[in-house]
């Protein structure tokens, strides 16, 4: 079948304002969006630039809107898109550097705000730091980050104010807060609580809509909302 | 072992954390206040002595003067006393601090690190105290 793939490009040599354009592709419906863009890259227009590494939703690197939504490129299937014309426009909430490329600094930066990173500076046993497959079980889905973005800037209260932690970085936080083993978070809790922290998550749920891998992330939040209020990490 | 329970320091109490806790019951207490006006209001008769919006403006901000054009007998008898003074000032409190809360935290999300941040909560907060002031005037002078 025939698509048609409307991308919003910009390059900075040339270009002053993004603008859209248009490109004819021969699609399968079990394309994946990704697909659509490396053809249009490999045999229409080589100057496309996006980001893409694994192609099987595990890096995080392809998130972008797809007819308005955000989605991974590499993860989303034209048949799932019930229609032939197909919109693709980079992150909402970040600096465009080309094309599809977003500057993802600032989102890194809040992730790196929440020590993402397993603290205990107690001796360690002999063998292993043991958890119950119960305590594993506590803070299994925000494991599943692969920290593509899609939720952050998704986020109306991101957009808003790019100092807000976001989505993200709470998710990151939430998976060490609740690990039995950690020691640090106390620590994580009181960065949260902090003027950009969680309170500026307002419950607009477009998070959870985003996530590719379908973590619950505004529950997360809550959760993590409820730690600061009660102090129980249960 | 199964899921040993843990406990963190609770945090102190912050400003963004107190707002929070009161966006959520203020928005509680409106809605039940204003429930118990209305109800309250039936109880007194209203269903044959006022129409519905005369209704709506007594259940969100129970003063005889909003009553005293509809075909109450008497708004002294029942409608006029200290007990929904205190109903008056409690349901413009927590309405008014919600509102304004609200437009700090448009503030707060749109207003990056400029001296129009503070000149802004500056105005926002005399604002609020000013409407409050007025409010529980009106209330306690009417
Ligand atoms: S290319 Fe790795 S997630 Fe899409």
């Amino acid at each position: 079948m025939q698509v048609t793939v409307k991308i919003l490009r910009y390059n900075p040599e040339k270009d002053e304002k993004q603008h859209y354009e248009s490109y004819q592709v021969e699609a399968d419906p079990t394309d994946r969006v990704l697909d659509l863009l490396e053809k249009i890259k490999g045999y229409q227009d080589g100057t496309l630039a996006f980001r893409r590494s694994c192609a099987h939703g595990i890096c995080g690197s392809c998130a972008m809107r797809i007819n308005g939504r955000n989605r991974l490129a590499c993860k989303t299937l034209v048949q799932d898109l019930n229609t032939t014309k197909i919109t693709v426009e980079p992150l909402l909430g970040l600096r465009v550097i080309k094309d599809l490329v977003v500057d993802m600094e600032i989102f890194f930066e809040h992730y790196r705000a929440v020590k993402p990173y397993f603290v205990n500076d107690e001796p360690p046993p002999e063998k292993e730091r043991l958890q119950s497959p119960e305590e594993r079980e506590r803070f299994d889905d925000t494991t599943k980050c692969i920290l593509c973005g899609a939720c952050t800037t998704s986020c109306p209260s991101f957009w808003a104010n790019r100092n807000y932690l976001g989505p993200a970085a709470i998710v990151a936080a939430h998976r060490f807060i609740f690990d039995s083993r950690d020691r640090a978070a106390a620590e994580r809790l009181k960065i949260l609580s902090d003027h950009f922290g969680v309170y500026h998550c307002h419950t607009i749920y477009n998070c959870t809509d985003a996530c590719p891998r379908g973590i619950q992330v505004t529950k997360a939040i809550g959760e993590v909302k409820k730690a600061i209020m009660t102090g129980s990490l249960d | 072992m199964l899921l040993r329970s843990r406990q963190v320091p609770q945090l102190g109490w912050n400003l963004e954390y107190i707002m929070w806790i009161f966006m959520r019951i203020s928005g509680l207490a409106m809605a039940f206040l204003g429930a118990t006006g209305m109800a309250l209001a039936f109880l007194m008769g209203a269903r044959t002595q006022m129409d519905l919006p005369t209704l709506m403006r007594w259940s969100f901000f129970p003063n005889p003067n909003h009553v005293v054009n509809s075909n109450i007998p008497d708004v002294t008898q029942g409608w006029a006393n200290g007990f929904w003074q205190v109903m008056e000032i409690l349901i413009i409190s927590f309405a008014a601090t919600h509102g304004f809360n609200g437009v700090r935290m448009v503030i707060e999300d749109y207003i990056d690190h400029s001296l129009w941040r503070p000149f802004l909560r500056g105005v926002l907060f005399a604002l609020w105290l000013f409407s409050l002031l007025v409010a529980i005037y009106v209330i306690l002078a009417s």
